[in-house]
């Protein structure tokens, strides 16, 4: 068994312990097949005198070069033949341009694992159907967005008796009614059945700002859950605080603050970070963060914030092993009360963002509006 | 938030208030509302902003853009009564007659304005704009708008009250395409600001008998001889910094009136140096450094060109396309000899400001031929996001566009 199925294998109980053997001997595993499949990258590691055999402990993967979303925006690159990628993902593309990631049999069973015992951890598996509300566009054969097929997919959960889609393709476009969302919230609340919901936080909090301003308010059934993912994006500079996040949502829908879960990753990192009961996202093994300095990409230490670098040898498909995104981050090693061992992912923000949004590059989300 | 004959609502009143919308505009259309009129609201406006009356929103603004109380202080003059009648003298020229016929300007009708967020005076101005022309003006607020359009023209209605039938703000989200359609399809124009998404998202929506004022996004450059002076080379450096790319017409590279690899690299050396050091008078936020260390990272893994430290980059490319830069003080030079300067001609609806860095005994020759090329704004490099009252926009005038030509014979 190669070490980074033995990763991916490791029991639901365990995915927040520390360690970086194994982790390492999967990353270097993963480095040497990309090497040896897909010539840009190893063009990249050559260039910068670098050779997967370096990776011998944890701190020798900071060397490692890494690529950035900017760069896999402009670059396909993949370590397979298209026949074999099954499922090809595009980022958001908040800033206009996607990246295409492709995943492949192999990556996708260690995917599986990986959610099945993220699921258990977190207790988000549920033989009791749900009714979903998932705040983004239906996938159809020209959303290919992994957004949308997250959210798709997080209906599995449990079983789902009612899918709901906050915004609708209509033969002109896409609309987005608060009227219809809270029409099927009022349903729900009428369901024997829990609700979920599904969609990027900003819109959550939106749709709550929403039903305070219109004095809105309904009492979802037991067990309901909020479950927000994504990211902030473009809306940052709205990015509330959570704690009032937390009290929009038990006010307004009744849910508890335990009862809302957040996930993060991305489309380069598609690995499921989910946050504890004090809402921390604790290094799942699956994933180690470097956090660098944002002038000169060195590592810097616990605690001091940086741009955030990914690393995960779950993909075969592109040379994902170690990604930097757009995101601003810190990772804190303090004791958590959740008894999660790992230390936590902070994102505090994502690079650029000062408030202003940009002429010259053109505000094309304009029209398309709040956009997925 | 909605703005509705003066008064404000809550976002609930959308859809009976949209049903009311075409008798109002119908009633306020029938009669007339003079330039005067709207330009002495605008002056007692103008002058409350430079008096300090708003400071309490004004000046968090201004730190969010970077800029000082001066730069205000000429947005406010544009909008003042002195820059307004200027522009009216300059855009709208009323004596048109010839013969029996008497030719007389009236207003489009109900214009929509589709306003941009990336600059927050702008919707406001926008209306405003509509307003001289006559117009009954509505406006959909930008996605982020932090409420400055509206607290701006409900001052406007509070001053002159007769302006209140020609004002209204709606707050639609732009994926709601349904209400938006609807509002156009009151209006005889739609005035759209934004990228092309936006432009064409407009084009699809409108009916053909709407007339779609388009003011895209713009791309501006510099065009340099290679022993233009340092001094010219700073004030582009300025630009580059001041404005960190965001405008149409903020600077996006340099393209250097030469065949020569090596005049193109001791031109870009040269200016790395001097960016370089005008950057470090105008300190850059770390989300912003970040982005321009991730950006040269990237651009070194494609083998580029890049001349970057300091929180600057300096990238010199090999083809001779106008692109946006990577912005926040990262710019190109490419090489672009003047014989070849009619290539610019593909990028005809984009090009904007160019600003030249030449020697006064061909400025005036290099400048026709930038003209014929498509660029509207020819203009020495610190003076390329100067704005001045009358001035032209993106190479015509808003408030003909904004207004029909009847003619009748008495």
């Amino acid at each position: 068994m190669s070490s980074t199925s033995r990763l991916f294998s490791t029991g639901a109980r365990h995915i927040y312990d520390t360690g970086d053997r194994l982790f390492t001997d999967a990353m270097r595993e993963n480095v040497t097949y990309h090497c040896k499949n897909c010539n840009e990258y190893r063009q990249i590691l050559s260039e910068r005198g670098y050779s997967p055999d370096r990776i011998k402990s944890f701190d020798d993967l900071a060397e490692l070069p890494f690529l950035t979303t900017l760069y896999l925006k402009r670059h396909k690159l993949t370590s397979l033949p298209d026949k074999k990628l099954i499922i090809k993902a595009t980022s958001s593309g908040t800033s206009g341009s996607r990246s295409l990631v492709g995943f492949d049999l192999k990556s996708l069973m260690l995917g599986k694992d990986m959610v099945i015992n993220v699921g258990l951890y977190h207790r988000l598996w549920s033989a009791r159907p749900a009714n979903y509300l998932i705040f983004g566009y239906e996938i159809s054969k020209t959303n290919t967005t992994a957004v949308s097929k997250t959210a798709y997919g997080f209906t599995f959960f449990a079983p789902a008796a009612h899918r709901e889609y906050a915004i609708k393709t209509e033969a002109d476009g896409f609309t987005l009614s608060w009227d219809s969302v809270l029409a099927a919230l009022e349903r729900y609340s009428a369901s024997p059945f829990p609700m979920r919901t599904i969609g990027f936080p900003s819109y959550t909090f939106f749709l709550l700002e929403h039903m305070e301003k219109n004095g809105i308010r309904f009492k979802m059934p037991k067990g309901s859950l909020l479950t927000v993912g994504g990211g902030w994006k473009q809306f940052y500079t709205q990015k509330p605080d959570k704690r009032r996040f937390y009290e929009l949502a038990k006010e307004h829908l009744g849910i508890d603050e335990n009862c809302i879960v957040e996930f993060f990753g991305a489309v380069e990192h598609p690995i499921l970070y989910t946050d504890c009961r004090c809402h921390h996202f604790h290094i799942p093994v699956y994933s180690r963060v470097i956090i660098r300095d944002p002038d000169t990409l060195i590592p810097v230490k616990n605690g001091e914030v940086g741009i955030v670098d990914l690393l995960t040898p779950m993909m075969h498909g592109c040379p994902l092993s170690s990604i930097v995104t757009d995101d601003l981050g810190v990772i804190h090693d303090e004791p958590c009360p959740c008894g999660a061992k790992s230390p936590w992912l902070e994102i505090i923000g994502r690079v650029g963002v000062s408030g202003i949004v940009t002429c010259a590059a053109g505000a094309e989300t304009l029209l398309k509006g709040e956009n997925v | 938030m909605i703005l509705y004959g003066g008064k404000l609502y809550d976002n609930s009143f959308q859809d009976e208030l949209t049903e009311r919308l075409r008798a109002d505009i119908d009633r306020a259309l029938d009669r007339d509302i003079s330039a005067d009129t709207v330009i002495n609201a605008c002056d007692v406006l103008s002058k409350r902003v430079i008096d300090g009356k708003y400071d309490d929103v004004v000046i968090p603004l201004l730190n969010k853009l970077g800029m000082d109380r001066s730069e205000l202080e000429k947005t406010a003059y544009i909008m003042s009564g002195e820059g307004l009648r200027i522009k009216c003298y300059r855009e709208l020229d009323e004596d048109m007659s010839i013969g029996s016929r008497v030719r007389k300007r009236y207003p489009l009708g109900a214009i929509l304005h589709i306003a941009a967020g990336n600059a927050d005076i702008l919707p406001a101005y926008s209306v405003i704009e509509g307003l001289l022309a006559g117009n009954v003006n509505i406006l959909k607020l930008p996605m982020g708008d932090q409420g400055l359009s509206v607290m701006l023209l409900r001052e406007l209605t509070d001053i002159e009250p007769a302006l209140t039938d020609y004002i209204y703000v709606f707050d639609v989200p732009s994926a709601d395409t349904a209400r938006i359609k609807r509002l156009a399809s009151l209006c005889g124009g739609i005035a759209v600001w934004g990228g092309d998404a936006a432009v064409r998202a407009v084009r699809t929506l409108a009916d053909p008998d709407t007339r779609i004022i388009e003011w895209g996004h713009k791309l501006s450059f510099a065009y340099a001889e290679p022993d233009c002076d340092d001094s010219e080379l700073y004030a582009l450096a300025e630009n580059i910094c001041r404005t960190d790319q965001l405008l149409c017409s903020s600077c996006q590279g340099i393209f250097v009136d030469t065949d020569s690899k090596e005049v193109q690299n001791a031109l870009a050396e040269r200016f790395f140096e001097i960016l370089k050091s005008v950057s470090a008078k105008y300190p850059q936020d770390a989300g912003i450094r970040a982005k321009n260390t991730i950006n040269v990272y990237t651009a070194e893994l494609e083998h580029k060109n890049v001349l970057s430290g300091g929180g600057v980059s300096v990238t010199v490319c090999d083809d001779s396309d106008l692109t946006l830069s990577g912005m926040y003080r990262n710019c190109w030079v490419k090489r672009l000899p003047l014989d070849d300067i009619g290539s610019l001609r593909r990028y005809k609806g984009y090009l904007q400001t160019v600003g030249l860095l030449a020697d006064d005994s061909r400025r005036g020759y290099i400048s026709d031929r930038l003209a014929r090329a498509g660029a509207v704004r020819i203009l020495r490099p610190g003076a390329m996001s100067d704005t001045i009252s009358g001035e032209a926009h993106d190479g015509t005038y808003a408030l003909r566009l904004y207004s029909r030509i009847v003619e009748t014979e008495v």
